[in-house]
């Protein structure tokens, strides 16, 4: 609270994010998620409810909208020309999968609107949600165009692991009470243990140490996770099969809010780029033989 | 000189004006309409210009509220902000003026109304005890004249208010 | 009755104005105290459901995903609106000198207070951990943890702090002199409380030059901040990047609904007080008149608003908003956004006919279903977005449970409540006021007299007193 702090470092605290921003990244985690390889099985969705401690809340509160799924498996019956002799229900008939977790948007809608701050961008890049601090207005999830964020309406852990099931909690992260607004994290606890080790054995962390459990569950390896940080330096030379290779080859960039390229072969975009949210999920484009 | 304290109760208006007027013309010699209060049930700008310039300063307090609100306002947002630097949030910088300019402009509201408030409190003598002279006719439907003067006036001035049918004038004697 | 034309009689005598309004404030009768228990039942049902909601969780009012916001947002931005009523009739009138207003200020100033006072409780009965609602607030903590001021929630947090605040002083301060009648005529503990209120107002000359430039000068600080409040309630909605609710002509739309509101709420209250109380010497018909003019002026102002959003979206060509918008039209929602189109748009025409304005039992029924189709839009406003906004996989439509309805019509009670307190406490016709209209009316009646006196008082206007200052001997 000093007025000398303001006057000396003013320009730092005026840099938006077209300036670069306050924080200089460490990391910037991202995501690939290749919609031809997806085949809707859910396990990501298992995997996530596993790892994350993510409140099972039953048939009747499910249809009720009080599910707590970070990551949903979105189906859409949009191409319904393509279903032979109208059974829609097969993709290849016209449905299509889309798995939506948290975009971790680097100009997210939610953030801005949280009355507490109690949901901040790190230095890493994630859209991190502090449950502590949540009083639950729940204006980040109204302003959340993908609707990624979920409310505790009730105190869902007094039934949704009913004994001994709450054996199988994941102790490296909480289990939330009512009144807090949860979303995916990108399995921020995997994240930080594996700084942690990567520090104690004073070493940088690399790409590829860990992933999320989504993405170590899909059993057809749609989706690829990694720090996208070095998009912009092509000269590093960074494995093919990592995110920011991926990103740099579907010619997918931050900051920019449409895709002009006419190459069939580039299948990337980003969902509701033209928001300018700036989401870090790469999602490529289905394949479909017509 | 022993002072005294008087108060003339007038059942309208216009004999309440003439009998300041005739103060103001010096109809007393020795009284000026200086000393002269006028007591009304309502709010009333014409009894000000029968009794001269009479100052009000409360513009000056809003003024000093309005500038104070408006400093304060703005380096308290942003000295907390820049104290809190996890706040970069969606993009936006540390110290986001948009947002400081709304509240900032609330709190030049706020201050300038408190401002007000206070100098209506110090400019108007309230939270004061009443002086004992008080007729509780004059919230109903009298003018009151009170006068602070010199014993020696008192005499005088009470025979010009009755030339304007006063109805009533007590006095008490002060220090 | 229907035949009056002025405003007030000037021939009332002043002691008689004292002893109507004192008289409102005594005794209450078997009516006073019906309301008083029906106001206080709608209460409990809100405070029992409102325990119930804190124990179980938000889940309770039927809330859900995307369905975040419900009745509790669509009516404090209701009562917000009805606020704005108090600041259009005693700050705006005031400085053009509409002296119309003067009998019937102040207990629209009264409501903007207490609409606040209740609107304040639904941000707070809408949080999911409402324990911590003390957080939105600007305090030094030792981990130096502040709320975060980009949020327009916190925006309303300083906005209708600020002009509860200013309302409550402005509603103290201009009734400051009345306290004093109240102090002069009261006897026992309430002498003691209009003592300690009306704060040693005697009414001497340099009180009322003093407090006719703080009433002016608050008069016109309530004027901006009215707006902006109403314009920062619109934030919550206008800053997001929600179709229906990012919108450039929010914060004008707001407020016009917001004044449109507030004047029926005038008019429902105008009818209900001059019934109670008997002020049909006051509260003239000449002045229902008025207001239902102002109000229809008003409800047009609202009518092209929203006309004009329509159109923006319409002609914006954006895929999103306009589907949004046709889902108004037609959607699960329709029939209550028509509903709000009739009694927002066409009733208001009751208002172009004076038979119709200067019938308080047709006005009465008038302003209250205006104010349905006023609490319909802000419904309107908040409900569609959610239901259907980007993501086609979270197109829901939920309605309200029994918890949130029991919390609105509690809202109702509380309000009622706290008006009811007031007019037994604070005199709900301002006493000096009416005087000073009186006088004023007397003298244009009388044009003859006025001229005389000011013949009486002498010389011309003072310039300083200078003059007169070195004459003194």
């Amino acid at each position: 609270m000093s007025l000398e702090n303001i006057l000396t470092d003013w320009s730092r605290y005026r840099k938006g994010l077209e300036q670069g921003g306050f924080h200089d990244y460490e990391h910037m985690w991202g995501m690939v998620i290749d919609l031809d390889k997806c085949t809707g099985c859910g396990a990501c969705v298992v995997a996530c409810y596993a790892e994350n401690n993510l409140a099972v809340v039953g048939k009747d509160r499910f249809a009720d909208g009080h599910a707590m799924h970070w990551l949903r498996i979105e189906r859409y019956w949009d191409e319904p020309d393509l279903g032979e002799g109208r059974v829609a229900e097969y993709q290849h008939h016209g449905a299509s999968f889309l798995p939506m977790h948290c975009q971790q948007c680097n100009a997210a809608t939610c953030e801005p609107v949280c009355p507490v701050a109690a949901t901040y961008h790190t230095p890493d890049g994630l859209n991190a949600q502090v449950y502590n601090r949540c009083i639950g207005s729940r204006y980040c999830s109204n302003n959340c165009p993908y609707r990624l964020r979920y409310f505790n309406f009730f105190s869902y852990y007094e039934s949704s692991w009913p004994a001994p099931l709450h054996m199988q909690l994941n102790p490296d992260l909480t289990v939330r009470d009512k009144g807090v607004m949860e979303k995916c994290t990108f399995c921020v606890q995997r994240i930080r243990a594996a700084k942690d080790k990567a520090q104690m054995e004073d070493r940088k962390l690399t790409d590829g140490e860990f992933q999320p459990a989504c993405v170590q569950t899909c059993p057809t390896s749609a989706m690829t996770f990694g720090d996208i940080l070095d998009l912009h330096n092509p000269g590093k030379g960074v494995e093919n099969t990592r995110a920011a290779a991926l990103w740099r080859k579907h010619e997918v960039e931050l900051g920019k809010t449409r895709q002009t390229k006419q190459d069939p072969d580039l299948r990337g975009y980003r969902i509701f780029e033209g928001l300018n949210t700036d989401p870090k999920v790469l999602f490529l484009e289905r394949v479909r033989e017509v | 000189m022993k002072k005294a304290r008087m108060l003339a109760l007038f059942a309208n208006f216009d004999e309440a004006f003439a009998a300041i007027a005739d103060i103001r013309q010096y109809k007393v010699p020795g009284v000026s309409v200086d000393d002269v209060t006028v007591i009304s049930p309502i709010e009333h700008p014409e009894i000000e210009e029968v009794l001269g310039v009479r100052p009000a300063h409360v513009p000056k307090f809003t003024l000093a509220g309005a500038l104070c609100g408006m400093t304060f306002g703005f380096l308290f947002l942003a000295t907390a902000q820049a104290n809190f630097t996890v706040q970069p949030q969606g993009g936006k910088p540390v110290i986001p003026l948009p947002s400081n300019i709304v509240i900032t402009y609330e709190m030049l509201i706020l201050f300038s109304v408190l401002f007000t408030l206070a100098g209506l409190m110090i400019g108007a003598r309230l939270l004061r005890r009443r002086k004992s002279l008080y007729s509780e006719k004059v919230s109903l439907d009298q003018v009151g004249i009170e006068m602070e003067l010199e014993e020696k006036y008192i005499e005088p001035v009470k025979k010009l208010f009755r030339q304007h049918q006063v109805l009533e004038i007590r006095e008490e004697g002060i220090q | 009755m229907s035949d009056q034309i002025k405003d007030i009689n000037e021939d009332i005598r002043w002691a008689k104005i004292n002893e109507d309004v004192l008289r409102s404030m005594e005794n209450p009768r078997m009516g006073y105290w019906i309301s008083v228990v029906v106001c206080l039942g709608l209460l409990s049902l809100a405070v029992g459901a409102e325990i119930y909601q804190y124990k179980t969780g938000i889940g309770v009012a039927n809330l859900n995903w995307p369905q975040m916001w419900g009745l509790y947002i669509a009516t404090f931005i209701f009562w917000i609106g009805m606020s704005h009523s108090g600041t259009l009739l005693s700050a705006i009138l005031h400085i053009t000198h509409a002296d119309w207003r003067k009998p019937i200020y102040r207990f629209a100033e009264a409501m903007t207070t207490f609409t606040l006072m209740t609107a304040g409780l639904f941000p707070i009965i809408h949080l999911g951990r409402l324990w911590n609602m003390y957080w939105v607030l600007p305090y030094y903590s030792d981990r130096g943890i502040w709320p975060n001021f980009r949020s327009p929630l916190v925006w309303d947090a300083f906005a209708i702090s600020t002009y509860l605040t200013s309302s409550a002083l402005f509603l103290y301060i201009g009734s400051i002199p009345d306290l004093a009648i109240c102090r002069d005529n009261a006897r026992g503990w309430r002498k003691k409380l209009y003592t300690l209120l009306s704060l040693g107002w005697r009414g001497d000359d340099r009180q009322w030059r003093h407090f006719r430039k703080a009433y002016l000068v608050m008069a016109c600080f309530l004027i901006p901040l009215a707006v902006s409040v109403h314009s920062i309630v619109s934030s919550d909605f206008a800053m997001s990047i929600m179709p229906g609710w990012h919108v450039t002509t929010f914060p004008p739309y707001f407020v016009a609904g917001a004044l449109y509101s507030g004047c029926a709420g005038i008019i429902t209250l105008f009818v209900l007080l001059r019934y109670y109380f008997r002020f049909e010497d006051y509260m003239t018909l000449a002045i229902l008149d008025k207001t239902c003019k102002l109000t229809f002026a008003i409800a047009m102002v609202w009518t092209y608003l929203n006309l004009i959003e329509f159109s923006s979206v319409w002609y914006g060509h954006d895929m999103v908003a306009k589907e949004l918008l046709i889902s108004k039209f037609t959607g699960p929602y329709s029939p209550y956004f028509w509903a709000m189109l009739f009694f927002g748009s066409v009733v208001p025409f009751a208002m172009a006919f004076e038979k119709i304005r200067r019938s308080i039992r047709a006005m009465f029924i008038v302003s209250i279903l205006l104010n349905i189709g006023m609490w319909l839009e802000r419904w309107m406003i908040v409900a569609p977005t959610l239901s259907m906004s980007y993501e086609p996989f979270a197109f829901d439509v939920s309605w309200p449970s029994w918890v949130q309805w029991f919390i609105v019509l509690g809202s109702f009670g509380w309000f009622g409540l706290l008006f009811l307190i007031f007019v037994k406490i604070i005199p709900s016709v301002s006493m000096y006021e009416v005087k000073e209209m009186v006088f004023h009316r007397r003298h244009l009646a009388h044009k003859a007299i006025a001229e005389v006196m000011h013949q009486r008082t002498g010389d011309a206007k003072p310039v300083g007193g200078a003059g007169l200052e070195g004459a003194k001997p």
